[in-house]
């Protein structure tokens, strides 16, 4: 009995950013770790990044809808900015972005939790 | 090494209730010859503003409403419009520079939630995600996946493309049961 009450107090808090954090860079490491841009794998990587991070989101079994975001960019010294504005109940959604780069490229993938009822 | 990508706090507001929620992150133009490194990641500091009332806040329970789905469905024709409508206004004219590009992806991601907002379209949760970006002779790609209830839920996306920059808004919409 004891053991269904914590079960049931853990899924009910909010989003937990940090646990979602570690996830998606575990998930961007294994796709793209170590591999230099490249035009025609990029499609396959992000969508891969993408499916990745959201099956392992989703066997954390928490009741959410999930939307994962992953935008790649190949290094020239441009410049990328991004934003988001989320209109949600903020005590149980929440999101989380990580950022990620190596030699030739930058990932950027985020990650919204809403809950479901 | 990490004046590379600039370390963005992201704010959020509590309040009762639905609340707004925004933050962005945003990667400097800067000469990257000569640097040899491995995979980097790095992850915003997060600053949640309001935390007093917390304890204030009841837990909440809903009544069952018995009702199945949406009354009034998501209007994507019309959400479509109001992207291209901001994106076009802010954005038409304008050349890409750091500073103003950073102000500019906040600012765009609050209007277009306001204007969401207001066509009332109840029990939807909205999620506009906006990029800026500067044309230099890159490839970018940017993908999303999500795991929704695909009846209820859905999308609206819309490029703007000029000489010197571009932009990308999302907005996914979520139906709260």
């Amino acid at each position: 009995m004891r053991g269904m009450d914590e079960y049931h107090n853990g899924n009910e808090g909010s989003f937990s950013s940090e646990e979602a954090d570690s996830v998606v860079k575990e998930c961007i490491e294994s796709v793209v770790g170590g591999d230099d841009y490249s035009q025609s794998q990029v499609n396959k990587w992000t969508a891969s990044i993408v499916e990745r991070c959201l099956t392992q989101l989703i066997k954390q079994g928490k009741p959410y809808k999930y939307i994962v975001t992953c935008a790649v960019m190949q290094k020239t010294g441009a410049g990328l900015h991004t934003a988001n504005s989320c209109y949600w109940d903020t005590a149980v959604d929440g999101s989380c972005t990580v950022r990620w780069e190596n030699r030739t490229m930058y990932c950027v993938v985020s990650v919204f939790a809403v809950a479901i009822a | 090494m990490s004046d590379l990508l600039k370390d963005k706090s992201q704010r959020r507001e509590k309040r009762a209730g639905k609340a707004p929620s925004e933050g962005s992150h945003g990667v400097r133009g800067k000469d990257t010859t000569g640097r040899t490194k491995d995979s980097i990641s790095t992850v915003s500091c997060l600053d949640e503003l309001g935390h007093q009332d917390d304890n204030a806040r009841m837990a909440v329970t809903m009544e069952n409403t018995y009702q199945l789905g949406p009354y009034k469905r998501f209007p994507v024709p019309a959400v479509t419009d109001i992207l291209k409508d901001v994106l076009t206004s802010y954005l038409q004219e304008e050349k890409y520079e750091v500073e103003w590009s950073q102000k500019m992806t906040k600012t765009i991601s609050e209007v277009i939630r306001a204007r969401v907002k207001d066509l009332m379209i109840p029990r939807y949760k909205i999620v506009v995600l906006v990029h800026i970006g500067e044309l230099a002779g890159q490839s970018m790609q940017i993908s999303s996946r999500c795991l929704w209830d695909a009846s209820n839920d859905t999308f609206v996306s819309y490029n703007f493309k000029n000489s010197s920059l571009f932009g990308v808004a999302n907005v996914y919409a979520v139906y709260f049961e």
